[in-house]
């Protein structure tokens, strides 16, 4: 048995999210009807042309830059010719010679950064839907706007692939690119694979696997590769370029097709479309849409906040709470606690209005204030939550409700005294009880207290005077 | 009502209601019925007389359209056996525009195949023939909409132009053809043949009714993003070149061996005219005129083999019964493609082939740039071109039908102005002894279509070579 070098490269195709599709004005929707979101254009009527929609190439320079890639200025598309059913004009109008963006890269969980090698815009086909002795073709799908994203092969095993996946998915979710839905068919991914002795540095003979349809998919299909691959290359046997397909029921691929019939797809320049310039004020508008990747991100929240990974790993799912945590902070410099409160009390909140975060509406500064005077002692727990809930409710301003409310919480010492003298003499029994060494009477005696402040008083320093008092009357 | 009239003439006769909508369609209409069963330059006429709403200096004239023009609710076949139970889901911009301008769309005319070809002998419905000698060819690829407008079927007609498809037709047949400068019209709705060089243009009797025409068809569209946002002068003012100093160029290249002696001559009588209209002429050179057809092929052919693979049986069309997949597409393909459709995507097949791209097509691009670069420095000295349109006038009917090579020269002096993407006007200038239309070439800068306009007019307002009607049976 020898010792085999894994390498993998992969090709993703993400669905970008926009509202019309990228050469027509269709909609994009999902699981309408067969053939309802068509037009002349997509269907490949004798006479159309295309029109750019610009929507797609934002979004398409947005994933560029969040990919680190070096964006070209000026782009065309091309034509890649082959027939197929799906294909109403038996060519896809795709970038070929000058994609958008080259020369990028995706930074995995462990550090590891995986080259991008490029990202280009294409539009997707229809689809067939195979029946008894014939076959049906659905072209709402055709003309979706896709963005072919395709990795150096940097990718040394399965695991890592799947690890890939995730984070690219991560990225293109988060900056609001594609919603990455596997299941609606949103992103795609296709695998090259290739073995070679350890030490060697020549690749070995690629293998390109299609048809995987999860991201667990994509790891198992690679796994049961290099298996297969190692076995052939320990038997002595050459691996052959094929292209083949993973059946997930199986558990295994089987080929699809060999080099030899690889297609010859005579690329050319789409004539039917001009050249598309990018502005400074395009990179820079999608800039601002980018801002922090989310590994920088789980990164900076380690370091400067201190949060827990599980708080973490809530704020990278939601960049808008993030934001508000960190708005936050600004105000009340205590990011465990603020993000105990935005994470705990707040989004209790939101759920007990059955809304979302983004139409609760409360300003970071007045939301400082419920955790700043929790912490400090001003609020309880308990008038905290109501303060909280009377300013979504309301609007207005914590001090404000604070005071109209009547919440402050009762913590001098004078004050206090006052309720615990009342308490001890209107109790004689309970007082009693305690000195004959009833632990509970403590906590009748503390309730009476916190009756009389209606609930105000600060427990901790009513307990201690409450304490002290008994001591100092012992008889 | 009288063939003689050009068809703004006729216009303002319905405006000033000496004759009315009806009249006109009914006049041109049972003219076209009788004539047309020999002259076949109309696959479709339509029956009906239903007039449009909508104004404009054309407003109720009938006109006829290149059958590769989308007409909603109409039969659009290109005159191919692959499209010929097609009918459009959607009207074209130029079929759009005419609409809104009140004109009347009269029918649909042949073709070669797809617009390949110069002589319309390539149509699934036979030949059109030439109204001046019915032995002979209209010319092509629009050889019905210049026969048609030639006999006086129809007061003017639409065709497109891909290498000399308007022009070469209207010379074969006597009549103006404009083809403008690439983008100046909407392709949307054109059945493409080779993206980078279609263009729809005028085919009338008189410059005046290209320029009417223009003014309607030209514009900005956004449905085709190759279409020129470009503001679009009134046509009609340039009618004339009073108060302007122009200089014409003589490309050398143009009058070499294979130039028929009367066209020659001919041509010599239309500069000897301009020199006399004070216009002055100066001898130019486009070196590279001698690599424009080769380049031509094979860029329009690449392209053309790309738009033609929507052709397959699945969508619409023909659909030839088969077993399996493959067979559907060869079956349909082969029975619904004639043979120049076939050879041209052979010949654009292999161009684009992994190892030829760099060979025919890079190379072929390398040599459109050097051809465009010919005329703009030709462009710096003067304001037009004067050339012969075709090489021969009509030929005979089957005469080049197997001989593709001297089709294919037929464009020799049309084919440099579509890969240079400028305007060109082809115009009748005289008869051969056997008395068939002789015509020459105007070629002008990009979006400069109004000096041709002004030089076109200057001619015809000395010459009455355009207002000469065939004798018809």
């Amino acid at each position: 048995m020898n010792d085999f070098e894994t390498i993998i490269g992969l090709e993703v195709h993400a669905q970008l999210s926009t509202e019309s599709k990228i050469f027509c004005s269709c909609s994009t929707e999902f699981n309408s009807p067969p053939n309802t979101n068509i037009c002349p254009v997509c269907c490949g009527y004798p006479g159309v042309l295309p029109v750019f929609n610009q929507k797609v190439l934002e979004l398409a320079v947005r994933v560029s830059i969040a990919l680190g890639c070096r964006i070209n200025r000026t782009i065309y598309f091309e034509r890649k010719n082959y027939f197929y059913p799906d294909l109403p004009k038996n060519y896809q109008i795709s970038q070929y010679k000058m994609p958008l963006g080259q020369g990028g890269h995706l930074a995995l969980p462990e550090g590891r950064e995986i080259r991008i090698n490029r990202v280009h815009m294409e539009e997707d086909a229809g689809k067939l839907i195979h029946k008894e002795g014939y076959s049906l073709v659905d072209f709402n799908r055709t003309g979706m706007p896709l963005l072919e994203i395709v990795s150096e092969p940097d990718i040394k095993s399965p695991q890592e692939a799947f690890e890939y996946l995730n984070q690219l998915k991560l990225i293109l979710k988060y900056i609001g690119a594609s919603d990455c839905d596997m299941e609606k068919g949103s992103l795609r991914c296709d695998a090259n694979i290739s073995l070679r002795p350890a030490g060697q540095t020549e690749f070995g003979t690629k293998v390109e696997l299609k048809n995987m349809n999860t991201f667990r998919g994509v790891r198992a299909a690679l796994e049961y590769e290099v298996k297969r691959q190692t076995a052939a290359l320990n038997r002595g046997e050459a691996i052959i370029q094929e292209t083949r397909l993973w059946d997930s029921q199986k558990m295994a691929s089987a080929i699809m097709r060999t080099k030899e019939e690889a297609h010859d797809y005579r690329y050319f320049p789409e004539p039917d479309l001009v050249d598309f310039f990018i502005s400074d004020e395009c990179i820079d508008k999608e800039k601002s849409f980018v801002g922090e990747m989310p590994l920088e991100k789980q990164k900076r929240f380690r370091s400067d906040y201190g949060l827990t990974e599980k708080d973490i790993d809530v704020y990278l799912l939601n960049p808008r709470l993030a934001l508000f945590f960190e708005e936050v902070v600004r105000y009340y410099s205590n990011p465990r606690e603020v993000s105990n409160w935005v994470l705990g009390p707040l989004l209790e909140q939101v759920n007990a209005l059955k809304s979302n975060f983004e139409t609760v509406k409360i300003s970071a500064a007045n939301f400082s204030k419920v955790v700043k005077y929790f912490h400090e002692g001003k609020l309880n727990n308990l008038t905290a939550k109501k303060a909280l809930a009377l300013s979504i409710e309301t609007n207005e301003d914590i001090d404000e409700i604070i005071l109209s409310q009547n919440l402050a919480q009762v913590s001098s010492q004078e004050e206090l005294a006052v309720f615990v003298k009342e308490s001890i003499e209107q109790n004689p029994k309970a007082v009693t009880e305690y000195y004959q060494g009833k632990k509970e009477s403590l906590q009748f005696l503390m309730g009476q207290v916190m009756k009389k402040t209606r609930g105000k008083a600060n427990p901790k320093i009513a307990k201690e005077l409450l304490e002290e008092v008994l001591k100092n009357n012992r008889p | 009502m009288n063939i003689d009239k050009e068809a703004r003439q006729i216009a303002e006769n319905i405006y000033s209601k000496k004759t009315s909508k009806e009249e006109v369609f009914r006049f041109f209409h049972s003219r076209a019925k009788k004539v047309d069963s020999y002259l076949k330059s109309f696959v479709e006429m339509y029956d009906n007389f239903t007039p449009v709403n909508g104004d404009s200096s054309l407003g109720g004239l009938p006109i006829a359209i290149k059958d590769n023009i989308c007409i909603e609710g109409k039969r659009i076949t290109c005159a191919s056996k692959i499209l010929s139970t097609h009918v459009s889901a959607y009207d074209s911009e130029v079929v759009r525009r005419l609409k809104k301008a009140g004109l009347i769309i009269f029918g649909t005319t042949n073709m070669d195949e797809f617009a390949f070809g110069s002589s319309t002998e390539n149509s699934c419905y036979g030949p059109t023939r030439n109204p001046w000698d019915t032995s002979r060819v209209a010319g092509g690829s629009s050889g019905g909409s210049a026969a048609a407008v030639a006999a006086r079927l129809v007061p003017f007609a639409l065709g497109s132009d891909t290498g000399g498809s308007i022009r070469q037709p209207c010379a074969f047949c006597g009549v103006v053809g404009f083809k403008p400068t690439y983008g100046r019209v909407s392709r949307y709705g054109l059945v493409a043949f080779g993206s980078s060089l279609d263009q729809i243009g005028p085919i009338t009797t008189s410059i005046a009714d290209s320029a009417h025409l223009l003014n309607i068809i030209c514009g900005f569209d956004r449905r085709d993003s190759t279409s020129v946002k470009k503001d679009v002068p009134d046509f009609t003012k340039s009618l004339s070149s009073e108060g302007k100093k122009f200089t014409i160029g003589i490309p050398q290249e143009y009058f070499g061996a294979g130039l028929n002696e009367e066209i020659r001559a001919a041509i010599e009588k239309v500069i000897s005219l301009y020199k006399k209209n004070n216009i002055k002429i100066a001898e130019v050179s486009l070196p590279h005129t001698e690599y424009a057809v080769a380049a031509y092929y094979i860029i329009a052919s690449s392209e053309a083999s790309s738009n033609l693979q929507r052709f397959d049986g699945i969508k619409y069309g023909l659909r030839e019964p088969s077993r399996n997949l493959e067979e559907l597409y060869c079956r349909t393909r082969k029975i619904g493609f004639g043979d120049e459709v076939k050879r041209r995507i052979f010949l654009g097949t292999y161009s684009l082939s992994s190892g030829y791209y760099e060979a025919y097509y890079i190379k072929a691009l390398k040599a459109r740039r050097l051809i465009r670069n010919d005329f703009n420095e030709v462009f710096k000295s003067v304001d037009a071109i004067l050339t012969p349109t075709t090489p021969t006038p009509a030929f005979k009917i089957g005469e080049k039908k197997d001989d593709p090579l001297s089709m294919y020269l037929s464009d020799i002096y049309t084919i440099s102005v579509n890969l240079a993407g400028i305007p060109a006007v082809s115009l009748p200038c005289g008869f051969t002894k056997s008395n068939l239309p002789i015509s020459f070439q105007l070629i002008g800068k990009e979006f400069d279509e109004e000096t041709l306009l002004s030089l076109g007019s200057t001619y015809q307002s000395c010459t009455d070579f355009h207002k000469k009607v065939p004798p018809l049976r």
